[in-house]
């Protein structure tokens, strides 16, 4: 029971994790680059949600200004950076995110300055359901991820422009023979990515406090529950996401409260090694 | 004055053996390590826990160079059978974990409150002397590492180096095999990451988990980009750079009131990341690199 208890715990830092794997799997797969900013536009996403909600009092006005505000950023980024390193190495792509998070991460704590502040929610019973404690914030906080990956899932599978992102994804040459125009899948990519983080940010945000470093801090789960997904897959990134953070959360009692982020290190690690192309993904060369 | 420039010197200098390190793995190799900092981080603990147990100073760096080399030997191992920016997660995530365990393993490193106390380099000598004699060691050190750097690169060794660089499979092709080389490099580098870190261990004299987080792999990795990828003479100028940087915003803070030091530190990070991105847009070879290529 009470490992049941932290498996729920769990869930809510792991759909945090699966959001970010998700955006950078994203990112991945279509840009071919792992995207250090990732944590930095999560920052972003759960400041403006903080701001909005302070000031409005209104958690869907937050929720708007999080997916609009690490949207809006990545976009940026891509137009200003990344898309002007096109054809370049990977290490300079990946040097460019790293130097764009910093950017992102120094504004914030010139803005806000580097006190941690919190959501100003008002506080609830939790409700017992067979013996485990679940509180109405976590539910709330599962209902949002599960609105925004259904939202992501829908434009993936179901729209025109989510099938031209899986194109390139699968074969970015095919896809220009087929007619598809890059430079839009890359913005509607990016704009994707940077609102799924902002989800995440908002959620990590709530969950937890606001701080500048917080997102940058989630960066190595993140990157472990993409490799364990499989690079590329959606689906695998959000699975894998919620397996590390429960799996991070059960462990605690074992292994200590500061050894469980190492837990994804190891998985990483693991993963890499024995089936590089994770749980879901293609078979692509990470050796 | 003097003790000012001359502080600022070894610190400088520090910084040159991080970045002669990196230069060699990444300038020369091309391996992306962004876990520099947790070498260097071994380096600091080994040789500070070594030293407040009596250990004589030569023997702590010379197990602060060992033990961090022998650190990079599995990701060494590793890094054999991943793709370049994989690389680049592994060793960044390893720098993390060397962090958590510094947090972690009070009995050893006293966890956050971190190791006071750690002897001075040429503690029986008086005043500016000591201060001197220390500059003079750490400049021959970084001489001697810059000599062998620049042997490695002139050598048939270094040449395999750039072909991994440049193109693996044609390295392949030619019957060498890229693996050993790779994994020799890191540990060669890590190692000189490992002495830096026993230098200002034992010139800051107290060292905490806090000082070695991960953009400070990243002060090293602007250094290497702006001086120039590959070279040598750009490692030390670039960290030259980089010192210079640092230093010149602290006195920024003297000409600009009204902005603390947090603020300061969030400055520096964003300036940090201006110029990373602007070097790769802009200068990729950085400033000594090779005109002729990029």
């Amino acid at each position: 029971m009470f490992y049941a208890q932290l498996a729920v715990n769990g869930l809510v830092q792991g759909l945090v994790v699966g959001l970010a794997a998700l955006s950078i799997t994203l990112v991945f797969g279509i840009a071919r680059f792992p995207n250090a900013a990732t944590g930095d536009a999560m920052t972003l996403g759960a400041y403006s949600g903080l701001v909005v909600h302070r000031d409005t009092g209104s958690l869907a006005l937050g929720s708007l200004a999080s997916v609009g505000a690490a949207a809006l950023v990545l976009v940026l980024a891509y137009v200003a950076v990344f898309r002007r390193l096109a054809g370049r190495s990977v290490v300079a792509l990946l040097v460019a995110s790293i130097g764009v998070g910093f950017v992102v991460r120094a504004a914030l704590g010139v803005a806000f300055g580097h006190s941690q502040l919190v959501f100003q929610l008002p506080l609830a019973r939790p409700y017992v359901v067979g013996g485990l404690r679940i509180t109405p914030l976590d539910l709330q906080l599962a209902g949002i991820a599960a609105v925004a990956l259904a939202v992501v899932f829908a434009i993936l599978y179901l729209t025109p422009i989510g099938r031209q992102m899986r194109a390139v994804a699968d074969d970015p040459d095919l896809a220009r023979v087929s007619g598809i125009r890059p430079a839009r899948v890359m913005l509607a990519m990016w704009a994707l990515a940077g609102a799924v983080a902002g989800v995440g940010g908002l959620m990590l945000g709530i969950k937890t406090i606001v701080m500048p470093d917080i997102g940058w801090d989630l960066l190595l789960p993140a990157f472990a529950a993409a490799i364990l997904g499989g690079i590329g897959s959606p689906v695998g990134a959000v699975l894998a996401g919620l397996l590390l953070g429960m799996t991070q959360e059960i462990s605690t009692p074992f292994v200590g409260f500061t050894y469980k982020i190492a837990i994804s290190f190891v998985v990483m690690l693991i993963v890499l090694l024995v089936r590089p192309r994770g749980l879901l993904g293609r078979l692509e060369g990470t050796r | 004055m003097e003790a000012y420039l001359a502080a600022i010197a070894v610190i400088a200098l520090i910084y040159v053996l991080l970045s002669l390190g990196l230069n060699l793995q990444y300038g020369l190799t091309g391996l992306i390590n962004f876990g520099h900092v947790g070498f260097f981080a071994i380096g600091a603990y080994a040789s500070a826990i070594l030293a407040l147990r009596g250990v004589p100073l030569v023997a702590c760096f010379a197990a602060a160079a060992a033990l961090a080399g022998i650190a990079a030997w599995p990701i060494g191992l590793i890094s054999l059978r991943l793709r370049d920016d994989y690389f680049a997660i592994v060793t960044l995530g390893f720098s993390e974990i060397v962090r958590l365990v510094v947090t972690s393993e009070r009995w050893l490193t006293n966890g956050v409150q971190g190791i006071p106390g750690i002897p001075r380099l040429f503690a029986s000598l008086e005043g500016p002397a000591a201060q001197l004699a220390t500059l003079a060691v750490i400049l021959a050190v970084v001489v001697l590492a810059a000599w062998i750097m620049r042997r490695i690169g002139k050598s048939p060794f270094g040449r395999v180096l750039e072909g991994i660089r440049d193109n693996e499979e044609a390295v392949k092709a030619l019957g060498k095999d890229p693996a050993g080389f790779k994994i020799q490099v890191l540990i060669v580098g890590s190692a000189l990451a490992g002495i830096a870190g026993a230098f200002y261990a034992h010139y800051i004299t107290y060292i905490v988990p806090e000082q070695f987080i991960p953009l400070v792999t990243f002060y090293v990795w602007m250094a290497v980009i702006m001086g120039g990828v590959g070279r040598v003479s750009g490692a030390v100028v670039g960290a030259g750079i980089l010192m210079l940087f640092l230093e010149g915003s602290r006195f920024a803070r003297d000409v600009l009131p009204g902005i603390s030091e947090v603020e300061m530190a969030s400055i520096r990070l964003g300036l940090v990341g201006v110029m990373l991105i602007l070097f790769t847009l802009y200068r990729p070879q950085g400033l000594m690199g090779d005109y002729t290529r990029r």
